[in-house]
């Protein structure tokens, strides 16, 4: 049997209120990074999402590597960050092994603290705390 | 002539120690180019790190909120991108502390659910806020919300005092009322 053909990369260019989005599904690396207040997040990141979660259905035994580096995100964009957390978290439930590199600025309560929420609630992704010097 | 009209408008932002103001229409584009300003400017007024994180936070999120539910708009009220809606923001310093004010029109009919909002954050405490905070990331959004019910909990948890409200009836439109939100910072 033909295994299926890789999943394309995906790629969105930063913009001063969305975040650079550097999706490698062949390399098993997806990046984040910048800030994000689109206008509308539930547009911006649906499909990003689906995306994923696209892509996590064609993992088996998988080291996914997740970098996230937000210097800012809003209330509406944290709320789909944490989907986005939950289906990687499922992925590792299923027999990946899924590492995330959260970053933030070190003396960034906010975003520390939005990285302590996740490790509570997605306990199978290997975290890693990056506090990063300002 | 010119300039003493326009000094005589800007004395008065002076006096009471305002430093940023817009009222006018929120687009995104708005949103992104008042964003550098303010970093910039906090810069500059010498806000800590924090300090500025919580402010611009403020910002964006009472930003978003009159580009997402102001009834004046420049835009179809079907069309949910791209929209551009009218308010009012500044940010003030008083003491030692900032304060961030916004106000703009919403729907008369639409009161008693913002108020239903943001009445029980006032008397909740800080810990309280982060409770309801962590519940809500966890919940469905609400049905009316174009964000995530998470805005004035996000708010909350930025500023150092309760946030203020008030309602006052629109002087030019009958059905409209004026929302005005403060964060103290």
């Amino acid at each position: 049997m033909q295994s299926p053909s890789p999943l394309p990369p995906l790629f969105l260019a930063a913009t001063p209120s969305s975040p650079e989005i550097d999706f490698r599904f062949e390399q098993h690396t997806l990046s984040i990074k910048g800030e994000s207040y689109p206008e509308n997040a539930a547009a911006f990141y649906g499909p990003l999402n689906a995306a994923v979660r696209n892509y996590c259905e064609t993992c088996h035994d998988a080291q996914i590597t997740v970098h996230v580096s937000l210097a800012y995100f809003n209330s509406s964009s944290t709320k789909m960050l944490f989907t986005l957390f939950d289906i990687l978290n499922q992925a590792a439930i299923d027999g990946n092994r899924v590492r995330l590199n959260w970053y933030h600025d070190e003396d960034d309560d906010t975003i520390l603290e939005f990285g302590q929420e996740l490790q509570q609630d997605f306990t199978a992704l290997d975290f890693h705390d990056h506090a990063v010097g300002g | 002539m010119l300039y003493q009209e326009f000094n005589e408008f800007w004395d008065v932002a002076r006096k009471r120690n305002i430093i940023f103001f817009y009222t006018g229409y929120f687009s995104q584009h708005v949103v992104s180019a008042i964003s550098e300003t303010i970093k910039a400017r906090l810069d500059t007024a010498g806000a800590a790190g924090p300090t500025r994180r919580r402010i611009f936070s403020s910002f964006i999120e009472m930003s978003q909120n009159v580009m997402h539910y102001s009834s004046d708009s420049l835009t179809p009220n079907a069309q949910l991108d791209q929209q551009m809606r009218r308010g009012s923001f500044c940010i003030g310093t008083r003491g030692d502390s900032f304060f961030l004010l916004c106000a703009n029109p919403v729907s008369t009919e639409n009161v008693a659910q913002i108020r239903s909002r943001l009445e029980p954050l006032h008397s909740m405490t800080m810990e309280e806020i982060r409770l309801a905070y962590k519940k809500a990331l966890r919940e469905e959004a609400p049905a009316d919300s174009k964000g995530a019910g998470l805005g004035f909990l996000t708010l909350a948890r930025d500023a150092s005092e309760p946030l203020e409200f008030e309602f006052a009836q629109d002087p030019q439109e009958p059905g409209s009322t004026i929302f005005c939100i403060k964060a103290i910072i």
